[in-house]
């Protein structure tokens, strides 16, 4: 039975059908007790499970580290941090101890923990509430980092976590929270190191992940209706990053456009790009393209942000670009696209 | 306390001798806070360590020979030579793990603590770490997790008064005061002193009493570190020591001391000890010669156990 959820429903089913079979599994986070904890994601969790749904000191380090101890110690600990900044405060305890910790100690010392993340856009929350460093986490060795793009996903990559043995970073982009799909009611798993292909196409590769995804599924629907097939691939991961599921879809068909919600310099994009180039340089028949945030913070003004973000207008401009065709799109978005998080229903094909 | 001191006694020569390229922190003169501490602990609590462990491990009943192999970069060390000095462990004995970043180990053995109380489970976690670590924020803030949790957590500064050569005096207000910060996070706080083995332990046996009970406790020890921050050498060339003059170092000595009770107790005579310090001495040399000739890890290792499986 499939229900239409969004993507915070998700995760709280997700959260719960675990708790419901693991007693080891515990949540711990500031504001996680709230009726509608953690922007929903932990709603009426408190009251089934009183003592695994863990208000805490406001002290990030410490609670993060905790929820280490506790990892190693048998418990297998979801921590929340509802904005990246704060997590930012744990730094040493994901990075340099719950990454590290099985290989330094020579193997046999699993950190079964989940450290669930928000990052990226949202209107009004300006430099210091929105930063989206998928790159930071991405490039260390010992977490295995994932990003979900839609509430299936969100749920799937979840339930595959709590079962995994190593640590996972979990970041959820806050822009997809009110998305929504129909999505199974019985638990099932997705794959935490396989990238999907979302969309099958043959002129070129769009590859992106995270909130990339509703803008390349919208500029691909835009595109259909021309003629112009797109194949898009939802990385899913990015520690490890599943490069040959790109390296495939590009020797397919030739073209390549990367799609970052986040920095240009070191996006997600320029690693895809550039091991693409070296393992596939033969593929391509026309220059990669990387289609990402200027590298400015992220501003609070929308005149600002509306020139921070990119949209499904600048892939869709990109995709002729790479096909060498000149047309022009003379697409305006509303204020409402440009500011208010999606409320896409996956499953509508919109 | 013998076998700590001698291990790294004999460790010394064969550093300055070979290019041995692991890190060290020796913990020549400590000796007797880890041995009080852990002579307090049952087989099934826990101990977390530092940077400076080798005395913590060995005490909690670590092997000497996975020891000196994992400071050789050997197969057989405790970490299969992926650590080094500055990670210890042998979960065997519940010694649970070593990491040098500041503070790190504090929310870590919280953790541990507070995974033993939602398992109902009543063994006590020690965590061990300096007056340096101390003073990192993580720190106040575990003492605050577990104060509010109620966990059986001991944790243990070893203040030797040097972040590496910085003094206290150089880091800390005159007014400054780790007992009021414990107790005004609601712990209990205890002070011993750490070049007295018999101090440590009572203050110990009252502190893992305490823990047992869910009281979180912080044990500081005043000691001192007779060598350097991080290399086998003596260092008071450097001229930064204050208190701690070579001659109050030696005065101090905790096994020189101990020795004098056991001798003026006539728990053991001057020959039983000379013999039991021999015989150590002879084992820290065979297990530095077995250490030597055991096998490296085959260079494939190198990528293996990045992720458990």
């Amino acid at each position: 039975m499939h229900n239409n959820i969004s993507f915070t429903d998700a995760i709280q089913q997700a959260t719960l059908q675990a708790m419901e079979v693991d007693p080891t599994v515990f949540v711990m986070g500031l504001g996680v007790s709230y009726a509608n904890g953690a922007d929903g994601t932990t709603k009426g969790l408190k009251q089934k499970f009183p003592d695994r749904i863990l208000d805490t000191p406001v002290s990030e380090a410490a609670v993060t580290g905790a929820g280490v101890g506790a990892a190693i110690s048998g418990m297998r600990p979801i921590i929340h941090h509802g904005r990246v900044e704060f997590a930012l405060f744990a730094i040493d305890q994901i990075v340099t101890q719950a990454a590290k910790w099985n290989y330094m100690f020579g193997g046999g010392n699993p950190v079964p923990i989940i450290f669930r993340i928000a990052v990226g856009r949202q209107w009004g929350n300006g430099p210091q509430h929105t930063q989206a460093l998928y790159s930071l986490f991405g490039s260390v060795p010992g977490l295995k980092v994932v990003v979900p793009s839609s509430p299936a996903s969100a749920k799937g990559l979840l339930a595959a976590a709590l079962k995994d043995v190593n640590p996972v970073v979990y970041l959820e982009p806050r822009w997809l929270y009110g998305t929504r799909e129909n999505v199974a009611e019985a638990p099932y798993t997705q794959d935490l190191g396989s990238a999907v292909t979302v969309r099958e196409g043959t002129d070129l590769t769009v590859v992106t992940y995270g909130d990339g995804l509703v803008e390349a599924l919208r500029a691909e629907r835009f595109l259909r209706e021309r003629r112009i097939s797109m194949e898009i691939i939802d990385l899913v991961s990015l520690q490890p990053i599943d490069h040959a599921a790109v390296l495939r879809s590009v020797k397919k068909t030739g073209r390549l456009i990367t799609f970052d919600t986040t920095n240009s310099s070191f996006c997600v994009g320029s690693e895809i790009i550039a091991k693409c180039c070296q393992q596939g340089l033969g593929f391509f028949k026309a220059s990669p393209i990387s289609i990402a945030c200027p590298d400015v913070p992220c501003p609070t003004s929308t005149v600002l942000s509306a020139a921070f973000y990119p949209t499904k207008v600048d892939l869709i401009r990109q995709v002729y670009v790479a096909l060498g065709l000149q047309e022009v799109v003379a697409e305006s978005l509303s204020f409402d696209y440009l500011h208010l998080s999606p409320k896409f229903d996956f499953s509508k094909n919109e | 306390m013998l076998l700590i001191r001698h291990l790294e006694q004999q460790l010394v020569d064969y550093y300055l001798k070979n290019k041995i390229m692991s890190f060290v922190h020796f913990y020549v003169g400590q000796e007797a806070v880890a041995a009080g501490i852990c002579d307090n602990l049952r087989p099934d609590d826990k101990v977390f360590g530092n940077h400076r462990s080798h005395g913590h491990y060995l005490a909690k009943g670590g092997d000497p020979l996975a020891l000196v192999s994992e400071l050789l970069g050997k197969a057989n060390g405790c970490c299969h030579g992926k650590g080094g000095s500055m990670h210890m462990i042998d979960k065997s004995v519940r010694f649970m793990g070593s990491t040098p970043i500041l503070g790190s180990v504090a929310p870590i053995a919280t953790g541990s603590a507070f995974a033993s109380k939602l398992l109902g489970k009543d063994d006590v976690t020690v965590g061990f770490f300096g007056d340096g670590a101390s003073e990192e924020g993580i720190v106040s803030e575990s003492i605050n997790f577990a104060a509010l949790n109620k966990l059986p957590l001991l944790l243990v500064i070893e203040n030797n008064l040097y972040s590496v050569i910085s003094k206290l005096g150089d880091r800390r207000s005159p007014k400054h005061s780790t007992k009021k910060i414990v107790t005004g996070l609601g712990a209990t706080y205890l002070q011993a002193d750490g070049n007295n083995y018999a101090d440590v332990h009572h203050h110990a046996n009252k502190a893992v009493s305490l823990a047992r009970q869910g009281s979180p406790v912080v044990l500081e020890c005043i000691v001192y570190r007779h060598m350097a921050h991080s290399a086998p050498i003596f260092d008071d060339k450097a001229c930064y020591r204050e208190v701690d003059t070579f001659e109050e170092r030696v005065k101090q000595c905790p096994i020189s001391r101990l020795r004098e009770t056991i001798e003026e107790k006539a728990i053991m005579t001057t020959a039983e000890l000379d013999a039991l310090e021999s015989a150590t001495i002879e084992r820290c040399k065979q297990t530095i010669i077995d250490a030597s000739v055991s096998p490296f890890p085959q260079t494939s290792e190198l990528l293996t156990d990045v992720y458990a499986q």
